[in-house]
C-alpha cells in the first residue's frame, strides 16, 4: 500500500484554491474549538435563507445569552461571523466551501492524535496489482503501522454507495497486503440522519467507522 | 409565544412536516424524507413525553419560534432536506438536550 498525490487537474485546481481560501481555515480552526451547539449554530447558518445575525442569536440560545463563559460566547460570535460569510457566496459556492470546512476540521482534529506530518489531503491509495480508484481520498493519516483515510461529508445525504464501497475496498485491499487501513466517514450532521441514510444502502459498511457531528472530537483521540 | 415544552415540540414536528412536502419534489430523495421524518419525530416525541408539560422559558420560545420562521422561508427542496436534519438537532439544542 501507497499513497499518492491526486492528479492536478481541472477539478483539482479548482478545489485548491478553495481550500486555501482563509475563510475555510478561519471557520476550521472556529469549529476545531466547537462544542455541539456551535457546530449546530454552523450548519444551520451556512445553509441558512436569512442573514440576520440576531435572528440567529435568538434561535441558538445557549451559544450565546446563555452561554457559560465569555469565552464560549465569543466563539459563537466568530461561528456566527463566518458562518454568514460562507452563507453569503451564493449556492453553488457555499456548497463548495462547507466540503472544504469539514475536511480541513477533519485535518485539525486529528492534529491532536497523530500529529500534523502524517496527515495528508486528496491523496490516491494505490495496491500492487489492482487498478487505483480515480477519486482521492479527503483526508489520509499516512503512518506505516495503522495508516487511515477519510471522506468527508457536510451532510448525511452525501453518503453514497459508491463512497463506502470505494472505502471498503482501500480497507481490504490493505488487509489483503497484510496492512491496517482505518477507514471511515466524518459526517457534518448528526448520527441519527446518518444512520437511516446508510440503512438503505446496499454497500458494505459494517468495517467503515462513522464519525458524526455530535463525536468529532473522537478524530482527536477524546472518548465520545 | 408558546408557553410549555409540549407547545414548542409541537411548532416544531409542524414545520419539519412542511420541510419533507417541500423536499418531496426531488423524487429521488422520497425515501430519505420518509426515513429522515421516521427518525426524528420520535425523539421529539420522546423529549414531548417527559418535559411536555414544563413551562419553557422565554429564550427557547423564541428559539423555536425563530427556528420555525427561517424553514418556512425555505423554497428549494435541496435545502430543505438538508433542514430535515439540521432542524431537529437546533430544535433539541434549544430546549437545553444534550443528546440527539
Amino acid at each position: 500500500m501507497r499513497f499518492q498525490d491526486a492528479a492536478r487537474d481541472a477539478r483539482a485546481i479548482t478545489y485548491a484554491s478553495i481550500q486555501a481560501d482563509p475563510l475555510v481555515a478561519r471557520a476550521a480552526e472556529l469549529l476545531a474549538e466547537a462544542d455541539t451547539a456551535q457546530r449546530v449554530l454552523a450548519r444551520a447558518v451556512m445553509n441558512g435563507e436569512t442573514a440576520d445575525a440576531d435572528g440567529w442569536r435568538t434561535a441558538f440560545p445557549s451559544a450565546f445569552d446563555g452561554a457559560t463563559d465569555a469565552a464560549a460566547r465569543a466563539r459563537s460570535e466568530a461561528i456566527l461571523e463566518v458562518s454568514l460569510a460562507v452563507a453569503g457566496r451564493g449556492d453553488e459556492v457555499r456548497n463548495q466551501f462547507r466540503g472544504a470546512i469539514v475536511e480541513v476540521l477533519t485535518t485539525k482534529l486529528l492534529e491532536r492524535r497523530v500529529g500534523a506530518g502524517a496527515i495528508r489531503q486528496e491523496r490516491r491509495i494505490l495496491f500492487d496489482g489492482r487498478a487505483s480508484e480515480i477519486h482521492p481520498y479527503d483526508v489520509t493519516v499516512e503512518r506505516e503501522a495503522a495508516a487511515e483515510a477519510y471522506d468527508c461529508k457536510w451532510g448525511a445525504r452525501g453518503i453514497n454507495p459508491e463512497v463506502l464501497l470505494q472505502l471498503d475496498s482501500a480497507r481490504a485491499s490493505a488487509a489483503d497486503e497484510g496492512q491496517r487501513l482505518t477507514v471511515a466517514l466524518v459526517i457534518f450532521d448528526a448520527r441519527r440522519s446518518c444512520a437511516v441514510r446508510m440503512a438503505r444502502l446496499t454497500a458494505p459498511t459494517g468495517k467503515i467507522g462513522l464519525v458524526a457531528l455530535e463525536s468529532l472530537d473522537r478524530l482527536g483521540g477524546v472518548s465520545q | 409565544m408558546a408557553a410549555t415544552t409540549a407547545e414548542l415540540i409541537d411548532l416544531t414536528v409542524a414545520a419539519h412536516a412542511r420541510l419533507a412536502e417541500v423536499g418531496e419534489a426531488v423524487a429521488e430523495e422520497w425515501q430519505y424524507i420518509q426515513d429522515l421524518r421516521a427518525a426524528w419525530h420520535p425523539r421529539l416525541a420522546e423529549v414531548r413525553a417527559t418535559r411536555g408539560s414544563e413551562s419553557a422559558s422565554d429564550a427557547m420560545a423564541a428559539a423555536i419560534e425563530r427556528l420555525t420562521d427561517e424553514t418556512s422561508r425555505i423554497a428549494d427542496p435541496h435545502r430543505a432536506i438538508d433542514w430535515l436534519s439540521t432542524l431537529p438537532q437546533a430544535a433539541l439544542a434549544a430546549l437545553g438536550e444534550a443528546r440527539f
